[in-house]
């Protein structure tokens, strides 16, 4: 023990304080020679002959010093650092080269780091609940029924918990005397939510069957953020009353911190109340969440949720549009929170991990090519007495130090953009906010780092260990025979960088081509210089006056100096879905009963349709005469081709039972189509009623086209509104084009992230064989000088240069086109109007790296071409 | 650089360093010119290789040193045993007694 200390001891002073350690060796050694210079003095020789002599027999100082300082043995370590501190050295020496590694690898890293955290804060990590892995989801979201759920309970069988919510948000004051109402998004649930999920509250307790009583007091749990930024984590706040939609409600819950439920949008729970006696008890709004008892196989779970739908369809009579006897299916709880974010995520995962790959070979390349630049240097050390594991070493050291230093710009590069990649990713419903970068993302820098350094040190090292060290010794003489060795590896370098490289372009093309065809839909309205706000009145607010608010809002904002038309509506195209429901067409006896096609219920207001941008085909728009006019509907186009082909819907009837009576409406005006739903999907059925005709007040979402920049026009329409009634709650401020770009999100997201990948993995491309090229012709610059001379023209070297420099990348490119058409299967399920194969987007990507390797390839072989015979033969070279 | 026959066999060297410095404490030279001296010129040891076991031996804990003025004047590093390192010397001499034995043993058989 106490000697395995001192020798822990000894070893760290020698490391740590080498210089010290040196000093006295060497005073030591010339104490040594002085002596033997005084003995051969002593014997009669002259000084001078004493000195010659003592020389003889001592060597020269410094390979004593190096011979006793081998003994040291302290080795490892110390010959670490000091290789380390000379691989620093080597870095400083040539500022381009290690500049242009480090961004490469430091990009491929940090790129890696970041989407390797975000891959693990979403798919690998647990989901915040206790029986994550036995949770499902029924099909059909936000389409069933207290009643259903009541009837789906009572006959559960490998299912042993379920519970129904829906998403609901409503103004609240955090304290009595806060100004202006905030919204707060929340879940209202069945009291069996949290046992389904396995969950349990931080502080206070959950609801449970008797708070969704009739007539019990109105209880809130609140999310861990809510309850930090509004309450400032106080332990008191269990039992505190907060204002929430007109009513005081009783917090009686605070969720733990990472808790989420179903996105980590909501920021609290409220208790459904389940009363058979309401008339909410039949209307289809819920989404049912179940258990499965454990060890049950999904397949179980599977087959008895079809039992269920067939018991259902005994019970309940369903629309053809809305029949859940067919496709009944069970979701696992991730795949339905997190399943559309899965494809997309590993996409970009494997865009980096090629990006990652390119950067390594890039790096591999260079120094490959330095390595043999630098074996004149390496010759002489080895002829020095350096052996080759020494040499090997040297190398690896350098790669090392390139390689940390690229984790430390990576690192850097990932926690500094760590958000705005985030932000860029296609996450939605404040995913985005549950993935952070941690510490384990800064390990997996450093492993990566380490694994860089063994496979860009492979090349060069197995190059030097097969006899790269004559090479540099009679480089003179041997010029073709080695280097075709290195040019052989340069190359199968280049290709597969290019290969690589390909997959990445195709990969962006197709989006790029993709989201060009998505660009090209006419949605139907025009987004420009339109902004949308959802006004939400507190629901004790009686119907008149809410009528009343939403009138003067209107009026208010219209009048605003640059606002050219304001408009209301229930629900906003492309983002908001639902409201869909059965209707009605006169004469039109075979579309009766269960067979009623299915419409959406959108309200407008006479400034709707012109705020928004949308025309009509036919007829008129809504006017202020429907205000107490008789009941009228707008309709879209393919609603009314479908329904009355060959004429014109003008003046037919249809019967809507939104409210609690069926009302009858005429066609009065047919809309152009619009997309309401997706972008990239035919829109159901629509129509439009006037607002002043809806049974319930139905408005909710103010748009405003406006020619001033959003930037001034939100905060004054947020004031404005504040002013009329600071009860109202202003959310989700956004303009129309936010919201397209949201519709589009994943391919123009994934185009982003592509494009950038691919331009990185083109310049890299070009770096390679830019740096291959150019040390080819450094290499052969005597050759060409003497043929040169001998009457060959500057034109057939150049192409010969070119011609070099190309087939690697034309090898590449054709590897690289067949290896994209294997992988663009994984791409088809994002692609719009772009097959996967698509013969464009693999001319460009080939085109794109040809283009890229002969314009790298182009300056180095122009400097071959003018070669100065006399120079380069007179061994200006190297 | 190496004179013939004179150069000793690895592993003894530490040895003989370990006896001479258990006469007296001296430093680098003096303890190649005892070598070569005490063993009559039949031994001799080249500086690098005397320096690189003076090392060692200091790493292993058996000797240590410490710099001291020499009648000269000059300043120099001067080597003695250790606890350690007189443990250390009395087994490798018993080691080696046994093996120079052994081989004597062999040599003389006819």
């Amino acid at each position: 023990m106490w000697r395995w200390l001192h020798d822990l001891v000894f070893r760290a002073r020698a490391v740590f304080d080498r210089d010290t350690a040196d000093r006295e060796l060497n005073e030591e050694l010339q104490f040594h020679r002085s002596m033997d210079v005084v003995k051969l003095r002593e014997r009669g020789l002259s000084a001078s002959q004493a000195e010659w002599e003592a020389g003889r027999h001592f060597g020269t100082l410094a390979l004593e010093a190096e011979r006793a300082r081998e003994g040291w043995g302290v080795s490892m370590l110390a010959e670490l650092l000091s290789d380390a501190r000379h691989a620093l050295r080597q870095l400083q020496r040539r500022p381009g080269f290690s500049a242009i590694v480090l961004v490469a690898l430091g990009l491929g890293i940090g790129a890696s780091v970041s989407l390797v955290s975000v891959v693990d804060s979403l798919m690998l990590r647990r989901l915040p609940y206790g029986n994550a892995s036995r949770v499902h989801v029924f099909w059909m979201d936000d389409k069933w029924s207290t009643e259903e759920y009541d009837f789906v309970r009572e006959r559960l069988g490998v299912l042993d918990q379920i519970a129904a919510y829906s998403t609901d948000a409503a103004p609240y004051a955090p304290s009595p005397d806060a100004t202006g109402a905030t919204v707060l998004p929340f879940v209202l649930s069945t009291p069996t939510l949290f046992d389904v999920l396995g969950v349990h509250p931080a502080l206070g307790r959950m609801f449970d069957a008797n708070d969704d009583r009739v007539g019990a007091s109105p209880v809130i749990v609140i999310s861990d953020p809510v309850w930090r930024q509004d309450f400032g984590g106080a332990p008191s706040i269990i039992g505190r009353q907060i204002a929430l939609d007109g009513e005081m409600v009783t917090v009686i819950g605070v969720m733990p911190p990472g808790f989420f439920f179903p996105t980590p949008e909501i920021r609290a729970w409220r208790p459904l109340r389940v009363d058979p006696a309401n008339t909410m008890y039949k209307v289809r709004y819920l989404t049912l969440v179940a258990r499965a008892t454990p060890g049950v196989s999904p397949a179980l779970v599977h087959r008895d949720v079809q039992r269920l739908a067939k018991q259902l369809g005994i019970r309940f009579t369903y629309s053809d549009a809305e029949d859940k006897t067919k496709g009944a299916h069970a979701i696992p709880i991730r795949t339905y929170l997190l399943g559309d974010v899965r494809t997309p995520l590993l996409l970009l995962l494997g865009a980096v991990a090629l990006l990652f790959l390119i950067a390594c070979a890039n790096a591999a390349a260079l120094i490959l090519a330095r390595t043999t630049d630098r074996a004149g240097e390496m010759a002489v050390r080895a002829a020095l007495g350096a052996g080759a594991g020494r040499l090997a070493r040297q190398i690896l050291a350098e790669s090392l130090v390139l390689a940390l230093c690229a984790a430390i710009v990576g690192s850097a590069l990932a926690s500094a953009g760590f958000r705005v990649l985030v932000m860029r990713l296609p996450l939605h419903h404040g995913f985005g906010s549950t993935v952070a970068i941690g510490w384990t993302s800064f390990a997996t820098a450093f492993a990566l780092a380490l694994i860089i350094a063994l496979i860009v040190s492979i090349v060069p090292v197995r190059h030097l260990l097969r006899g790269g060290r004559e090479l540099g010794v009679n480089r003179e003489r041997s010029e073709e025979g080695g280097h075709h060795g290195v040019r052989r590896v340069h190359d199968a370098i280049i290709a597969a960088q290019v290969t690589l490289a390909v997959l990445l372009v195709v990969g962006a093309t197709l989006l790029i081509r993709t989201v060009e065809q998505i660009r090209d839909i006419d949605p139907g309205f025009d987004a420009r210089g339109v902004t949308t706000y959802n006004l939400v009145p507190p629901s004790g607010m009686p119907e008149a006056s809410q009528r009343q608010f939403f009138r003067d809002a209107l009026a208010r904002v219209a009048a605003l100096p640059r606002v050219k038309r304001a408009g209301m509506t229930n629900r906003l195209p492309l983002r908001d879905l639902g409201y869909e429901l059965p209707v009605l067409v006169e004469d039109r006896p075979d579309l009766a009963g269960v067979r009623r096609p299915n419409s959406l219920y959108r309200t407008a207001t006479p400034g709707f349709l012109a705020a928004m941008g949308m025309r009509l085909a036919a007829g008129r728009d809504i006017d202020s005469t429907d205000a107490g006019g008789s009941p009228v509907v707008l309709i879209n186009e393919s609603f009314a081709r479908r329904m009355w082909p060959g004429h014109s819907a003008i003046g037919e009837r249809i019967t809507e039972h939104w409210g609690p009576d069926p009302v009858t409406r005429t066609v009065v005006g047919v809309v152009r189509e619009t997309h309401m739903t997706a972008l990239t999907a035919e829109s159901p059925f629509t129509m439009w009623i006037p607002l002043e005709q809806a049974p319930v007040q139905q408005g909710g979402v103010l748009v405003v086209r406006s020619a001033a920049p959003e930037a001034v026009v939100m905060p004054l329409i947020r004031r404005e509104i504040a002013a009329l009634n600071g009860q109202v709650a202003v959310s989700r401020v956004q303009t129309m084009d936010e919201v397209e770009s949201t519709a589009l999100a994943a391919p123009l997201r994934l185009r982003f992230f592509f494009s950038a990948f691919a331009a990185l993995a083109l310049l890299l491309g070009a770096i390679g064989v830019y740096g291959a090229v150019s040390y080819a012709v450094a290499r052969r610059r005597a050759e060409f000088a003497v043929r040169m001379a001998l009457g060959a023209s500057p034109g057939v070297v150049l192409r010969e240069v070119l011609v070099v420099g190309i087939t690697p990348v034309a090898f590449g490119v054709a590897a690289g086109s067949v290896a994209a058409l294997g992988a663009s299967r994984l791409v088809s399920g994002i692609l719009y109007g772009v097959r996967p194969t698509d013969l464009v987007s693999f001319s460009v990507a080939a085109l794109a790296l040809l283009i890229a390797g002969a314009a790298a390839a182009f300056l180095p072989a122009l400097r071959a071409g003018h070669t100065n015979p006399v120079e380069a033969l007179r061994g200006v070279v190297n | 650089m190496t004179t013939a026959s004179s150069d000793i066999i690895r592993g003894t060297a530490d040895m003989l360093i370990l006896k001479l410095l258990e006469i007296e404490p001296m430093h680098g030279w003096g303890l190649g010119q005892a070598m070569q001296r005490l063993s009559r010129d039949a031994l001799r040891i080249q500086p690098g290789a005397l320096y690189a076991a003076l090392h060692r031996l200091t790493r292993e804990g058996w000797i240590d040193s410490e710099w001291r003025v020499t009648e000269n004047g000059q300043r120099a590093r001067y080597y003695r045993l250790t606890i350690a390192g007189r443990r250390r010397l009395v087994a490798e001499t018993k080691a080696w007694k046994r093996l120079a034995g052994g081989v004597a043993l062999i040599l003389s058989t006819r």
